[in-house]
């Protein structure tokens, strides 16, 4: 928020230059390109070597901004934020088996009519986590317009994840955890539920996700395929093993 | 300069306008914009009240023009927002029709659209808290619920929770506040809001053909890096610089728009990128373009709002509403080509 913001000299305060991407960028999962002429700068705590593009989509309301500072600053914003208006991103620099991903995570607003301004956006984007709200079943029915218009405006390969958010409101959940499941097996999608709230099972979305995109762009012939899907399965903790 | 920990405790941690400062606001760089600015404002009071004593209404004039470019005092702000843009008028000629809207037929869509966002705007301002006595959310939910119904084809769109909000906070009145509201929607801008927000994106493409004309180095930089306008600006559009610009700042541009029109987003807009031109060309990515957009919206220049407000009208040069008209109609018949 601008008023958040200090009051002080420009030139000075000159944000760090983004360092140049330094990996080869192999399609399907090219990275974020074309690299700059001049490579490499150091970048300090911001070095990379491979950077992807990641969209957070689905309806108004339903927490991806919430998801996205959870999963950048392990914080939950609780009553201290603000819609999301346009489209804004935060960078987050994940450690996977030793190589460094930088993720570029854009974060959009979810009112249908900004989706004419976002959807511009999409066929850059390497992923896309789609989510829904368990407590709401609007933001849930809604999930089929997004994956159409998904199919229509993104790469037909690009990474994408299923995410039911608010599993902490217990007591307000309406969209069951096997609807859900049902939804993204009917479409092939990895899926998980998640609380913003209370982490759960945030980092380990991104995480695979970030693990997908580095296995496709830089995958050594002998190294054995990433399973998303058998990962998510694995790894994805249950809700109801944590409430009485 | 006064050192900064007497600062802290001179300015009040809460704002005139209710918004908590923030953990790291510069007290002192603050202090001494505002012991220039409280002269400044003293001075416009007393000239403003001279102006407007005894008469009941605001007209637009050369003198109210000059005025208004000069800043409205907060006491004032109201009448004369209300006077320059239309809205006394039209509320004077529908007397009821506000709290008619309000009893009209319930639509769980428009009020759903709605209520998402009554905790999410402006949660950093007291007035706003669920807990406040009276609390403006509810105020702020008539207004925006009173304009779905009053115009349909737009309904609610987000970032009119952000307007309407700072109508409410300078004008104190909510059915001011919804006139003024269905000025700015209804006349002053063209369709930011609709559906199809075409009025939005063909304005994100005349900035960039006048920055094309005018600093055609910025426009070289997001031609090449393939940056779209609207990755930079659509919130300084659609919000009106609220919560991209501080909050006086904010008021002094509307004391603007409101009379003059629309095309001072142009100006607003043309001046911080103007005055940042170099550190703009720094960049050397999409993301950089991204965050050195995001920069230029802080410090000095946006803090000293008097000192910005004379910028805007000579930093960008001439810029005649002709010159909008047309680029509108080339740019708008260009993105229905487009589909």
């Amino acid at each position: 928020m601008s008023r958040k913001k200090t009051p002080r000299s420009k030139g000075a305060s000159a944000p760090a230059a983004s360092a140049p991407l330094a990996a080869n960028g192999s399609r399907p999962a090219r990275p974020i390109g074309p690299p700059p002429p001049a490579r490499p700068s150091l970048g300090g705590g911001d070095f990379y070597d491979v950077a992807f593009k990641v969209m957070l989509v689905g309806d108004s309301g339903v927490g991806k901004t919430c998801l996205l500072v959870r999963f950048k600053d392990g914080a939950f914003l609780a009553g201290t934020f603000i819609s999301t208006v346009g489209i804004d991103f935060r960078n987050k620099v994940l450690d996977v088996d030793g190589v460094k991903v930088k993720l570029q995570i854009w974060d959009t607003a979810g009112q249908e009519r900004f989706r004419s301004v976002t959807h511009a956006y999409y066929r850059d984007a390497h992923a896309l986590l789609l989510l829904y709200d368990v407590t709401n079943k609007a933001s849930f029915d809604n999930i089929q317009a997004w994956l159409t218009e998904i199919q229509e405006y993104a790469q037909h390969n690009v990474v994408l994840m299923l995410l039911g958010n608010k599993v902490d409101s217990a007591q307000e959940r309406v969209v069951k955890r096997k609807d859900g499941e049902k939804l993204a097996k009917e479409y092939g999608l990895p899926f998980m539920e998640t609380s913003a709230k209370t982490g759960l099972n945030v980092d380990l979305a991104f995480t695979a996700i970030a693990k997908e995109l580095k296995q496709r762009s830089m995958k050594a012939p002998s190294e054995p395929h990433f399973r998303l899907h058998d990962y998510v399965k694995r790894e994805g903790q249950g809700t109801s093993c944590c409430r009485p | 300069m006064e050192p900064e920990g007497r600062a802290r405790d001179r300015v009040p941690r809460i704002d005139p306008y209710g918004f908590e400062r923030p953990e790291d606001f510069d007290y002192a760089a603050y202090e001494e914009f505002l012991s220039t600015y409280l002269v400044i404002l003293t001075r416009r009071a007393i000239k403003w009240s001279k102006l407007l004593k005894g008469s009941s209404g605001v007209q637009r004039s050369g003198t109210v023009k000059r005025y208004i470019r000069k800043g409205v005092p907060l006491e004032h702000r109201a009448r004369v927002w209300m006077g320059v843009s239309g809205a006394q008028a039209q509320m004077d000629q529908n007397p009821g029709y506000y709290h008619r809207l309000l009893q009209g037929e319930r639509s769980d869509r428009l009020e759903e659209a709605i209520r998402t966002d009554m905790n999410r705007t402006f949660p950093d301002n007291v007035k706003f808290r669920k807990n406040a006595d009276p609390c403006l959310q509810k105020t702020l939910y008539n207004i925006l619920l009173a304009y779905g119904r009053h115009n349909e084809g737009v309904g609610y769109c987000q970032g009119m929770n952000f307007i309407a909000g700072y109508l409410l906070l300078a004008t104190k009145s909510e059915e001011e506040s919804f006139w003024l509201l269905d000025a700015l929607l209804g006349r002053i801008l063209p369709d930011y809001y609709g559906p199809a927000m075409l009025g939005l994106k063909t304005d994100q493409e005349v900035l960039g053909e006048l920055v094309k004309t005018k600093l055609p180095a910025v426009a070289a930089l997001m031609d090449g890096h393939g940056v779209l306008w609207t990755l930079v600006v659509s919130r300084w559009f659609i919000c009106l610089f609220v919560d991209i610009l501080p909050v006086e700042t904010v008021f002094r541009i509307w004391d603007c728009l409101f009379n003059e029109g629309s095309k001072i987003i142009f100006r607003v807009a043309l001046t911080l990128i103007k005055q940042h031109q170099g550190f703009i060309l720094e960049a050397t990515s999409v993301v950089d373009i991204c965050e050195r957009f995001k920069e230029i919206t802080r410090g000095s220049l946006v803090t000293d709002c008097h000192t910005f407000m004379q910028k805007i009208f000579s930093e960008p040069g001439s810029l005649s509403m002709a010159t909008i008209t047309r680029l509108r109609e080339s740019c708008r018949a260009k993105l229905l080509a487009q589909g």
